[in-house]
């Protein structure tokens, strides 16, 4: 990466929607450079994509909680429990916006955000109703956390 | 506090979600509107702190950022505040919040390797409000999935 690129990724992540004509022209380049530029950092998977970040309290949100998982041990090879499919379902779960398989305290986590308490109870039934989870430690939080910011995006 | 969205908002809020690049006239051609419209209703969107722009997701790993983890954090309850200052203050830790549950404090911290991971954990651990520090490292497809909650009108697919 050099100097442009990283103009490119510095201008984008505070606003997504610039024009690559106003990139462009603060570097003194021709547009069409800026979107061979652009391409490349996303077929070198740099730049994963691109998103509206939303504000959960102004759209019914009023906490988000981070859910720790742990698996159920297999008892023989037939009873193990793949820990990817269990992220494949959590991820395809409403309201969880980030699922990582990980090492540590836990074997999986999750984060999501809730409507009220019952919606938090709501969503912690629906993992503990998948197979293969065995335990839950759940903490939350209503501070304002902004949807897919930059550090939610790994 | 929650604001009022129509089914135009929607379209406009779920067609940035996937891609904040999307031209709005696509959207008011998806929307059949003008494009006139759409930028209105953007405008509208972010001077109601619906949200707060648009931004690129980057992948770390690219930026010599191979390891990321979180950190359950137990302090003094008279201290959170203290702890969260300086949790903020530490330029590896790119998130972390006051939490209820088990811990005081959940933070997420990207950093280049598992050794400096565990000179962070060092860090905090040596706050002496600090009381206990729980450590998870998180293994590869975090998977985000920005697209996967409702917005207000519930047109979408009710939970569960």
């Amino acid at each position: 990466m050099d100097k442009i690129d990283l103009y490119i990724i510095e201008t984008l992540s505070r606003n997504a929607r610039t024009s690559f004509r106003q990139i462009a022209i603060a570097l003194d380049v021709s547009p069409d450079t800026i979107i061979d530029r652009y391409n490349a950092l996303q077929e070198k998977g740099i730049i994963r994509g691109s998103t509206i970040v939303l504000n959960p309290k102004e759209i019914g949100y009023s906490a988000m909680a981070v859910f720790m998982i742990d698996i159920s041990p297999a008892e023989d090879n037939k009873s193990r429990f793949d820990s990817s499919v269990i992220v494949e379902k959590l991820i395809k779960m409403r309201n969880i916006i980030v699922a990582s398989k990980t090492v540590g305290d836990h074997d999986l986590l999750a984060i999501g955000v809730v409507k009220d308490f019952q919606h938090l109870f709501e969503v912690r039934d629906e993992i503990a109703a998948i197979p293969g989870v065995k335990d839950m430690e759940v903490s939350f939080w209503s501070e304002i956390t902004e949807l897919c910011p930059k550090y939610f995006v790994i | 506090m929650e604001t009022k969205l129509d089914k135009i908002d929607i379209a406009v809020i779920r067609a940035l979600q996937k891609d904040a690049r999307a031209s709005f006239a696509a959207i008011a051609k998806s929307c059949s509107v003008s494009v006139d419209t759409i930028s209105k209703r953007f405008k509208k969107i972010e001077a109601a702190g619906v949200a707060r722009g648009t931004t690129i997701l980057l992948n770390p790993k690219s930026f010599a950022c191979d390891c990321v983890a979180s950190f359950g954090i137990r302090t003094d309850f008279s201290h959170i505040d203290k702890v969260l200052q300086f949790l903020k203050k530490m330029p590896d830790i790119v998130f972390s919040t006051q939490t209820m549950g088990r811990h005081s404090i959940f933070a997420v911290a990207i950093v280049k390797n598992v050794t400096v991971l565990s000179q962070v954990k060092e860090v905090i651990k040596g706050h002496p409000m600090v009381r206990e520090v729980t450590t998870s490292i998180w293994i590869n497809d975090i998977l985000l999935c920005p697209e996967n909650f409702d917005l207000p009108t519930g047109e979408e697919k009710p939970i569960g």
